[in-house]
């Protein structure tokens, strides 16, 4: 019984904060001591559209340098780690892989600052995906290098043997088994891009307001109840993701 | 020129040339050779930053939140993988698991924000049940010398991903079979826990657990909204350096980005000299 009541309390736990910033994103008013927000309505969600915020551009802006990212690192990264899987010198490269993959992205983007300035990319769209590119790329790489695996290259091989060419192979063969690294890879950098602040906000020096910039920029003018609202934006994609992830991919495995 | 060859140059383009013309820029800015500033070759930043407190405090800082953010997540998701183990491969608990892996820490920090300031939820909540008597007499949970708020945040963020991580390897390490074993042998549920599941799961978990420290280590969005002035993480050290309208502070900023590399890179070279799994994926 003790252990049910846990359970419930536990997962409780996990939708409350939602719980919580819906609440907070659908009010206009939470003065101390008041337990919850009050005057819920939706008059946030229409007031945003029509005001200079703009957040539901903002809200697609932040999904298209996300996606850009994830498609530009889920391939590339593709190509580029099979090198280095198969490479003699293997570990090197997996070195280096790890230092931009363990250092803070938003002090990889005060070092790099300047070439970004230098190259005037600092403040625009492709700057904030390039930057954003150059930290995920690692994270691409090493999710892919466990499936370059002995089995992949023999099949590889075999398909050689058997007298296909190299887009045969690479649409027959490697495309199909790969399916789920591909998946994993493309998840994995559009989360990365989208949770980006620091980096973004740097690079972008502010001029591109992605969903995590809105919510830091709320905060700053203490205005709570959009800050709640683009936390709420924020968490849509990645729940979407989830979705299709359980739904589709763990399923077919 | 070769595919292979192209794709080698392209990984060195893309990996290695941006971090090492970025340290190359911040040696050289911190130095007082390029720059705004440009004052001509001196080590006045260099001497700052290594034998004045702040740097020091500051990676010391990180390194205790680190810590025991990722201490204590491992106690409780070790606890709840252990004692949900059901659950948690079926049912709702193993859907609503996930969830929290979609919160970015810039909502996450946001909430912790106004859950424990002190005109927060928890506040809220004592002053209604009599416990405090107004908004200033609820104890300083955010903006703290300890780094509470930092630390109920970061553990927030990662305990769900460590209970997945270890539900699934008690199946995938066929933890139940030793356990069995144990048994047999007369092992108590005690000496089980202690002597086998736990040393089976927190080795199998190790790099992952230094690669979580370093990341709560460089952390930036929460202790930006939940830490305070001083002391405070090194990212957020950093970037008050760089952005301070005092254009003097740049050199060390860049000064002290440079030694938090260099200390990665150590880190790198201890593991990478150690063996680690991290740089021996093997290609069975």
């Amino acid at each position: 019984m003790f252990k049910k009541v846990l359970q419930y309390l536990f997962i409780s736990s996990i939708g409350f904060p939602l719980v919580f910033l819906l609440l907070l994103s659908l009010s206009r008013s939470w003065q101390f001591p008041a337990i919850w927000p009050q005057q819920l309505s939706f008059a946030n969600w229409e007031f945003l559209q029509k005001s200079n915020a703009q957040l539901f551009q903002t809200f697609f802006l932040s999904l298209g340098i996300s996606l850009l990212v994830a498609v530009t690192v889920t391939v590339l990264a593709f190509f580029i780690s099979k090198e280095i899987a198969y490479s003699k010198r293997k570990s090197t490269y997996l070195f280096l892989t790890y230092i931009p993959y363990l250092l803070s992205p938003v002090i990889m983007a005060v070092i790099f600052q300047y070439y970004f300035i230098l190259t005037h990319l600092s403040g625009t769209f492709l700057g904030v995906a390039l930057a954003q590119f150059l930290i995920a790329f690692p994270y691409g790489v090493l999710i892919y290098i466990n499936f370059w695996n002995k089995q992949i290259n023999e099949l590889e091989a075999l398909s050689y043997t058997l007298g296909a060419n190299k887009w045969q192979t690479l649409k027959k063969v490697l495309l199909p088994l790969s399916k789920n690294a591909l998946i994993l890879c493309f998840f994995q950098v559009f989360l990365i891009s989208w949770f980006e602040y620091g980096l973004t906000n740097l690079i972008g020096t502010g001029k591109i307001k992605t969903l995590t910039v809105s919510v830091f920029n709320f905060i700053n003018e203490a205005n709570i109840f959009y800050a709640a609202l683009a936390c709420c934006l924020l968490v849509v994609p990645p729940m979407i993701l989830l979705y299709i992830n359980k739904r589709y991919i763990f399923i077919k495995r | 020129m070769k595919q292979s060859s192209l794709y080698k140059i392209l990984f060195l383009v893309i990996v290695v040339l941006p971090v090492a013309s970025g340290l190359v820029y911040a040696l050289l800015f911190s130095l007082g050779i390029i720059g705004v500033l440009k004052q001509g070759f001196n080590v006045d930043a260099w001497q700052v930053v290594l034998f004045n407190k702040p740097f020091w405090s500051s990676i010391g800082y990180s390194l205790y939140i680190a810590l025991v953010s990722v201490g204590m997540s491992l106690s409780i998701a070790l606890s709840i993988a252990l004692s949900w183990q059901k659950q948690l491969q079926k049912g709702f608990l193993s859907n609503a698991i996930y969830l929290p892996l979609c919160f970015p820490a810039t909502v996450m920090a946001f909430f912790g924000f106004h859950l424990l300031s002190k005109s927060g939820l928890l506040s809220r909540m004592s002053f209604n049940l009599g416990l405090s008597q107004d908004i200033n007499s609820f104890p300083l949970l955010i903006k703290d010398s300890l780094g509470m708020g930092i630390i109920f945040t970061s553990i927030l963020l990662i305990t769900p991903f460590f209970i997945i991580l270890f539900a699934s390897l008690y199946q995938n390490e066929k933890i139940p079979s030793f356990v069995n074993l144990a048994k047999t042998f007369g092992a108590t549920n005690r000496q089980i826990l202690r002597k086998v599941i736990i040393p089976i799961l927190l080795k199998r978990s190790a790099t992952t657990i230094y690669l979580f420290i370093i990341f709560v280590m460089g952390s930036y969005e929460v202790p930006l909204l939940l830490g305070r002035q001083n002391p405070q993480m090194i990212s957020v050290a950093v970037l008050q350096k760089i952005q301070r309208f005092n254009l003097y502070d740049m050199p060390q900023g860049y000064a002290m980005s440079l030694l938090y590399v260099l200390l990665i890179l150590l880190i790198l070279v201890v593991l990478y000299l150690n063996n680690n799994r991290l740089f021996n994926h093997q290609n069975q």
